[in-house]
């Protein structure tokens, strides 16, 4: 398997990134106390508690954190970019007329999000959905966008995108891969 | 007094009080319980199973029967309503069980009648006796309901047996999934309670899961191109999701409901589309063999003949089930009735029209519709404002609608219905003042007159919509990977408009109409459909790989379209959906971002921004107009008036 890897973010980057996004969902949320953040698994998870502790410095109260499961259902042909998701909650927050922010670590296709917003939908009736995601790596199938984004990534294909974290692989770091179209099928 | 018309009027401990009841009928024969009771059957639609056993149930009773052996032969054809026929009749019989064509027939009688009345089906509504067969013989054959996945097959947009059906598993912490023929899919309004009611979720299964063993006459729809399987959950947890994950030695089903195509309930007669099966492949799979087969009967030929020999096809017992159940509800209504018991229902205030002219039921089969003589016109009222909408719900058959034009009758003003009206018009409601049109002409027919505006502004000329659709739809082509999977989908109903000359425009670049439908977010019919019946031989819209582009007129806060990829993705997976809107005005509450806009108009929150075309309701040209409410009525404590005052500080 010939994989080319190219680091593009580091530490401090991240750091900074993720300190930036943290004002500005403080900034658009209209009371901080009315703050929910839902974490995509499993990446989301941890940028949604670095998001959570950032906004607690910031604004004094910590927001409720979400944690959310998107499973791209696959079917026996495993068509890949065709298949829906389906969202289950593993904690569940208050979203009633709350400002829930879905936290990723990339937002790619948009379908992960679809899920999400649905997911949430059935939790109770937020006053206002926000997409926030470490990268945007642009390429949407579906009219979704991120409305908080660390940094747009162009990625061309046959290149992935990866987002190593502290708490998950012990190294905070976006990577570039480059990859062979064979070696696709999961 | 209590009647018994949707499964909904009983609890779930009532209905395992039924069936207690039903486990030991022999005591209740002995006792001879309905000695001197007289049960009326007024049946307007053939039965046989239904009649029979309700007649058989209150003799074994002690009681007696009357029955009319022809409804249509009766004072019915001399022009009598039903509601007179049931005030008449429940002076001659201590209960009536009432089959009737119209949805909602028997939810009137039962407010006219001076007894209890039992529904044993009103029209394509609701069936709940014949649940309550269903559930009992589950309950026989399975030890209990909370935990089992049932298929619920074939027909699920006209059976009424599956709509009671699902709505009790679904109380009952059962599973079901879905395997509809293509274009009888669970409509809308069953799914929206399912979810909301309920706490339902939808996952999907296995494409072609099922079809090994469920085959159609000429396997059009549940080919594993297109899958037609959807599967409701009580929750997607854990176990669910390692269910979904591992589907290929598929999930345990512990039932098959199988229904017959209701012909008598469509327009052609059905007789276009093509319908599942339970072939005899079923017999042979050995993940099957826990696997029980129902159905409401009768049946055509869902059923391979094999399966009659078959442990597994319990769908004679169920029948038979049929006479202890309903002996058993009997018993039930009239001890409930002596003893004053209360349902489940709970009395939630309804909506009626302040005026003499008011909301009509979409449902053309509803009594509302047909027989309006025998009802009073009362709704349920939602404020769907996740969805922007004001939603009214027959308070007879269920069917639910989108308002669109609201009243004040203090101030004998109307408007269009907007989102942002909606404190103001929970205000109304409260004082009585809120009334609702199905059009402009009503209201005015009544002297309402229109709400003051500021005045409007054009914002876009005929000249500059055409050139801005024109650009959108070259954009659209030239974006597109493969222009023959192009759908165009427009929102209805002026987004489905705009998607025609959508549609249009790029016929004359290419030489070749792009497919067209449309999509309904909220309302009783088909939610997605062609958007021309030209040619029914088509069948229903495929999304399956599909370059989906969604057409709305203006883009607000986003839940609109939000609404409309859940639905595309109940359909369907498409390999993508872009979004085209002719305005954007802002003020998103959802991450969802057009595509394609024709202009950016920025806009405050209390103006109003509307798209005009010829052809609707007053129009002689094409417009976008903005303009804002002056004044919505007189002595209005509103949001929009506190808004503006803030505004003009």
């Amino acid at each position: 398997m010939a994989e080319e890897k190219k680091t593009l973010l580091e530490r401090d980057d991240i750091g900074r990134m993720v300190s930036r996004m943290a004002h500005e969902i403080v900034e658009k949320a209209s009371a901080p106390g009315e703050l929910a953040l839902i974490g995509i698994r499993s990446r989301g998870v941890h940028l949604a508690r670095r998001l959570a502790r950032k906004i607690e410095e910031i604004a004094k109260t910590a927001p409720a954190v979400g944690v959310i499961d998107v499973t791209p259902y696959r079917d026996d042909k495993l068509q890949e970019q065709s298949l829906p998701a389906v969202g289950a909650f593993e904690v569940q927050v208050a979203v009633d007329d709350r400002t829930v922010v879905l936290v990723d670590d990339v937002i790619f296709r948009g379908r992960t999000i679809r899920a999400a917003m649905e997911a949430v939908e059935r939790l109770g009736q937020p006053k206002r959905i926000l997409v926030a995601a470490l990268i945007d790596r642009g390429d949407r199938e579906l009219p979704i966008r991120a409305d908080i984004v660390g940094k747009n990534i162009e990625v061309l294909d046959g290149q992935r995108v990866n987002v190593l974290l502290d708490e998950a692989d012990g190294v905070d770091q976006v990577v570039l891969t480059n990859w062979q179209e064979k070696n696709r099928s999961i | 007094m209590r009647s018994l018309i949707s499964i909904a009027d009983l609890t779930n401990d009532e209905i395992e009080e039924i069936f207690t009841l039903a486990d030991d009928v022999a005591k209740l024969r002995a006792a001879k319980v309905g000695a001197g009771q007289i049960m009326a059957t007024l049946f307007y639609e053939p039965s046989t199973r239904t009649r029979l056993s309700f007649e058989s149930a209150m003799q074994r009773l002690g009681g007696s029967v009357i029955s009319c052996s022809d409804m249509k032969a009766s004072s019915t054809a001399k022009g009598e309503t039903v509601a007179d026929t049931a005030k008449v009749v429940s002076s001659y019989a201590d209960v009536l069980v009432v089959r009737h064509n119209w949805d909602g027939a028997v939810q009137a009688m039962a407010e006219h009648a001076d007894v209890p009345v039992i529904n044993a089906g009103d029209g394509g509504h609701e069936h709940p006796t014949q649940t309550l067969c269903d559930l009992y013989t589950l309950r026989q054959e399975k030890g209990g309901l909370k935990g089992l996945t049932v298929v619920v097959c074939g027909d699920l947009k006209n059976g009424r047996t599956i709509h009671s059906l699902v709505y009790a598993l679904a109380r009952f912490g059962a599973n079901v999934v879905t395997l509809a023929a293509g274009g009888m899919e669970l409509p809308q309004y069953v799914i929206e309670r399912l979810e909301r009611e309920y706490d339902y979720s939808f996952a999907p299964v296995a494409s072609g899961d099922l079809n090994s063993v469920v085959t159609e006459t000429d396997a059009l729809y549940l080919t594993p191109k297109q899958p037609h399987q959807l599967a409701l959950y009580t929750q997607v947890d854990k176990v669910i999701q390692s269910q979904l994950s591992s589907l290929a030695t598929g999930l345990r089903y512990d039932a098959f409901y199988m229904t017959r195509k209701q012909k008598e309930r469509m327009k052609d007669g059905g007789a276009n589309a093509s319908y599942p099966t339970i072939g005899p492949e079923f017999l042979q799979e050995k993940r099957f063999q826990n696997t029980v087969v129902m159905h409401p009967l009768p049946r055509v030929d869902e059923l391979s003949p094999e399966l009659d020999k078959d442990r597994r096809g319990i769908y004679f017992k169920q029948a038979a089930y049929g006479v202890p159940v309903r002996m058993a509800l009997l018993e039930f209504l009239s001890r409930a009735n002596r003893t004053q018991r209360h349902g489940a229902k709970q009395a939630s205030r309804a909506y009626r029209s302040p005026e003499p002219i008011g909301p009509k039921c979409r449902n053309a089969n509803c009594i509302t519709i047909q027989e309006p003589r025998s009802t009073e016109r009362r709704f349920r009222i939602y404020f769907a404002d996740h969805i922007g909408a004001l939603i009214l719900g027959c308070d007879y058959c269920d069917h639910r609608f989108k308002v669109d034009y609201v009243g004040n009758r203090a101030a004998k003003r109307y408007s269009s219905f907007d989102i942002a009206q909606s404190a103001t018009i929970r205000d109304w409601w409260g004082r009585g003042e809120l009334a609702l049109f199905d059009s402009i002409k009503e209201a005015e027919e009544l002297g309402y007159e229109p709400t003051k505006t500021s005045g409007q502004r054009v914002l876009m000329g005929e000249e500059e919509i055409d050139s801005a659709l024109a650009a959108m739809s070259e954009q659209i082509l030239n974006d597109c990977r493969d222009p023959d999977r192009l759908l165009i989908l427009g929102v209805r109903s002026v987004g489905s408009q705009l998607a025609q000359r959508i549609a249009a425009a790029i016929e004359a670049r290419r030489k070749r109409r792009p497919e067209l439908g449309e999509i309904e977010i909220y309302g009783s019919g088909d939610e997605l459909r062609r958007s021309s019946a030209a040619d029914p031989d088509l069948g229903p819209l495929s999304l399956k790989d599909r370059e989906v582009v969604l057409v709305d007129d203006v883009i607000y806060t986003g839940r609109t379209v939000k609404s409309a990829l859940s639905i595309i993705f109940r359909s369907g997976r498409p390999r993508s959906v872009r979004l085209a809107v002719l305005v954007d005005r802002g003020h998103r509450e959802v991450p969802v971002k057009p595509n394609y806009v024709g202009k950016n108009i920025p806009s405050s929150e209390k103006d109003r921004v509307r798209v005009r075309l010829r052809g609707e309701e007053r129009q002689e040209s094409d417009r976008v107009v903005i303009y804002s409410i002056v004044n919505p009525a007189v002595n209005t404590n509103t949001v929009a008036a506190s808004r503006e005052k803030s505004a003009s500080q």
